[in-house]
Order: structure tokens, then sequence, then C-alpha cells
């Protein structure tokens, strides 16, 4: 079974594409057979990160049935080890993905063969943002030390919140809890969507256990990229205790990865960052954060 | 995951029950500092209402467990209830842990606002305002008011930017170590705004016992 790795944040230009790239080449280079898929349906970009300038095919050729199955959609890179499925010849309106077509496509993804299997998502809050973003328990959160990210990832947190307690609940049971909960507290959905937890409890203690134990399984994680020197370490901690303590949701922080304008030259030279400039303080704390994940360290990271 | 109404003091400040002032002091700052208005971390996630119903949780949390009067009936409130066991409350004469808490990502506006903070316990705590209530007031009377806020000489050295050696000195009456009167007045003037005090009352009365 492949570990599946979402990622997500929200919030747009917080590094997620960059972030998905990187630790994708860095666990290929480790030996291990990963797959990048480019879930960014509306703003694909990842092959550029990865510096494949023109894919030959992709996860459109999928869904309009030009290819058999997503296996086919998969391109070789030349890192060893790496493959992507690219989204830059998708359709122009596949962001508006009917609901068949995700299901199809997110069980094609927990199918196929790979020892990790890295999802680049969109941003906003979509159902189809959220429901590939929780495809797996492991969702990685990326976001960066400002008000406007920070808000974002509550945002979506929240909206993943709701959308499982929805996916568990019939249609016209979720609604009556939601006017319930509304009843009492108009805007309980949007900024508390614990209510709907301990309202259900009261009105079906069964339920109530059913949709607590979907929401415990969760084992998300959070990066905090683009750390300048000036900005509080502390950040990913003091979030994840926000969401633990006041969501009852199980978060990790995995670390900072910091500021490097370098970045940008990369991104322009569509070259592989951490290849580059591997000694660079960005690289090496992607390479912590890496360890941190799989309990498997390289030997650079070993030396810090 | 329990709501904020349910958990007593302790859990409110993630502190154990039998810790120091000192800690319940430092713990009570990082908290503070995740909740306040200001804080980058929890930016948009409560409401101002909720923001204010949690930082007055926390203040009462504090205020109880800083004076000692206030927290020994608490606890004994708590073993009554069953929930704390009576070896587990705080002894006053257990050695403090030497924590010393940074100020290096606490900004001047935070600093301001855990400054208001413990001017709010000084004029609640019965044991602080029967020191001030002297008319004059010694080294020791400082420190025992500093102590009774759970507030260490590092925290302040580090943030008024005053050496340890002439906040000792103050503490215990040795003005000739200062450079000079006007350099000791600026010190106590220091010491004193930091822990909630009035500058001008303090070194007014502390040097009414030196002779010029």
């Amino acid at each position: 079974m492949p570990h599946i790795w979402p990622i997500g944040g929200g919030k747009g230009g917080t590094g997620k594409s960059f972030f998905t790239g990187n630790l994708g080449i860095l666990l290929a280079r480790q030996g291990f057979r990963t797959l990048l898929v480019d879930a960014d349906l509306g703003a694909p970009n990842l092959h550029t990160i990865v510096g494949l300038s023109n894919p030959a095919v992709s996860l459109s050729d999928f869904l309009n049935k030009r290819v058999a199955a997503l296996q086919d959609t998969v391109l070789t890179m030349p890192i060893p080890n790496l493959f992507l499925i690219s989204g830059a010849k998708n359709k122009l309106d596949i962001a508006n993905l009917a609901h068949e077509q995700k299901m199809k496509t997110l069980r094609a993804i927990s199918r196929l063969s790979y020892d990790y299997i890295l999802l680049d998502l969109g941003t906003g809050t979509s159902f189809n943002t959220i429901d590939f973003f929780t495809l797996s328990d492991s969702g990685i959160f990326v976001c960066i030390p400002e008000p406007t990210s920070i808000e974002n990832i509550y945002r979506l947190i929240r909206s993943v919140y709701v959308r499982k307690i929805r996916q568990v609940l019939k249609v016209d049971r979720f609604k009556e809890l939601a006017e319930r909960a509304e009843a009492q507290n108009h805007d309980a959905i949007i900024q508390h969507p614990e209510y709907l937890l301990d309202m259900l409890r009261e009105m079906d203690p069964e339920q109530g256990g059913i949709v607590e134990n979907v929401l415990k399984a969760f084992q998300f994680k959070l990066v905090i990229n683009q750390v300048r020197r000036q900005d509080n370490p502390k950040v990913g901690t003091l979030i994840c205790k926000i969401v633990e303590k006041h969501l009852g949701l199980k978060i990790q922080f995995l670390g900072n990865v910091s500021f490097d304008e370098r970045v940008h030259e990369a991104v322009c030279r569509r070259e592989s960052f951490v290849d580059k400039y591997s000694y660079s303080q960005a690289t090496l704390d992607l390479r912590l954060i890496l360890k941190g994940m799989t309990g498997i360290a390289d030997e650079q990271a070993m030396a810090l | 995951m329990r709501k904020l109404n349910d958990l007593n003091f302790y859990e409110l400040l993630e502190v154990a029950s039998d810790v120091s002032p000192f800690e319940i002091h430092h713990a009570y700052k990082e908290l503070f500092q995740l909740y306040h208005e200001d804080s980058l971390a929890s930016y948009s996630f409560f409401s101002g209402e909720e923001r204010e119903e949690i930082l007055a949780k926390l203040d009462e949390a504090y205020a109880t467990l800083m004076d000692e009067k206030k927290r020994s009936h608490y606890d004994q409130q708590l073993i009554e209830r069953g929930i704390l066991e009576e070896e587990r409350q705080y002894q006053r004469d257990r050695k403090q842990l030497s924590l010393i808490p940074s100020a290096k990502h606490s900004n001047a506006d935070t600093a301001l606002k855990i400054r208001d903070r413990l001017k709010m316990i000084v004029s609640s705590n019965s044991v602080i305002q029967e020191v001030l209530s002297h008319e004059a007031l010694t080294g020791a009377d400082l420190k025992r008011i500093r102590d009774e806020l759970g507030v260490s000489l590092e925290e302040i050295a580090e943030t008024v930017k005053v050496r340890m050696v002439y906040l000792h000195a103050i503490e215990e009456d040795q003005f000739e170590k200062a450079p000079s009167r006007i350099f000791l007045k600026g010190f106590l003037r220091a010491y004193a705004h930091y822990i909630g005090l009035d500058p001008d009352s303090v070194v007014t009365r502390y040097l009414k016992r030196i002779k010029n």
C-alpha cells in the first residue's frame, strides 16, 4: 500500500508545489518509487517545478478516456525513481470536475503501486480540493507565517471537518444537524464546526461516536514555509496547539522551511532546488522534515 | 476534547497542580501570547468576544493561583471534589525551577499587555497590597512582591536591559553598587514599571531610607 500524502494550504503562493516537488525529489533520491500527482486542477504547475516543460500526457487524458488507465498518464522523470502525473495539458474546465469523475480519479490514485504518492492540491476549499485532501488521513498543510495564509489554513481545516461529517451522515440528517446548530449560533458551521459534533452526540450518541472516530483518525501535518529570520519559529507549534485544543483534531508540526531567495531562481530555471542548492538551509530543513515523516534519514540529514 | 469551562485552573494553564508560582507565571505568559489579539498563530481563529472570554479565564486562573491564600482555598475545593490529591498540592518551600522564559519573540506590545495583567494581579493580591502599605520600601519588600508575581530577575533583566548585578543590589539594599543615585533611580523605575508598580511611588519610598 502506498503512503499517500495530500499537500494543501488554502492559499496560493505558499509554496505547496515547491514543497511537493522537492520533497518528492528527496524521496526518489533515497530510492523510493515516488509519484507526484498534480491535483491542482485549475492551475497545475508541478511539472515546471520538477523541470518538465511539455508533458506528453496529462490527467485529462484519463478522465476523457484517451488512455485506458491512470497508470498510462504516468511520466517517468530523468531523476531515478521519480514519476509524475501532470496537469499541464488538462482541459481548461477540469477544475469543475463532476462528482463521478472525481471519485473515479480518487479510486484510481489509491490503486497505483508506488512507495509514496504526493498530491499537490489547489487553493481554496472547494469539495474537489477537500476530497482530494482527505484521500488519506495524513494530509499535509503548507502555510507561510503571514496572517492571510494562517487564516486560510484554519478555513481549510474547518472545511475538512464539516465535509467529513457531511460524508458520514445522510443528506437529510446533516441538514437537520446544520439547521439546529445554526439556530443556536448563526456562524456555527463557519466558525465552530465542532458544535456539529456536540449536537450530534446529543441527538444520536451512536452516530456521534462514529463521526468522532472518523475525525480522530486524521493525522494531519503542518509545515511552515518561507520562514525568515525575524519570524517566530514557534508559530507552527502554536497553530497545532490551537487546532488540537479547540477542534480536537490531531495535527503534528513537521518543521519550518527557511526562506531562500534562490528558490525563485530555481523555479525560473525549472531546476531542482534541492539538487542545485543541496547544502542550503531550506534543503536541510526539507531533509529534516522528511526524516521526521519517514523515520529514514539520508546522509546529509544524519550529519545535522 | 474538553470545553474550556470544564477545565480547572491548572488544566487551563496546562501545568501540574504542584508547580511553583514562577512556573505558573511562565505558563500564563506563554498562553497569553497565544491568545492575545495580536497573536499571529491564532489569527482569525477566534472572534473578539471568544478571545476576551479565554483571556478572562486565564486571568482568573492566574490571579487565583498566584495568591497563596486563594490558591490554597482553591486546592482545598479541588481536593473535596476528588479532583486533586492532597499530596499533589504546591509546597511553598520547594525550590523553584530556574526556567528562563525567552523574551526573544515577545514584542513591546506583548510586554505592555503582560504588564497590564501584572498590574491587575498587584491590585488584587493581599500580600502585595500589605507590602505596598508600608511607608518605606526595602529591597526585601520588592523581592517579596516579585516572588508573589512569580517573575524572575532574569526576565526583568532581559526585558528592561538592566544588568542582573544592579537588580540584585536593589533587592539586597546594596545601594553603593549602583554607579550613581541617578542610575539607581533609573534601575528602580525600570524594575517597578516591569512588575506593574507605580515607578514614582517606588522610587520615592525606596530612596527615603538613603541619606543624600
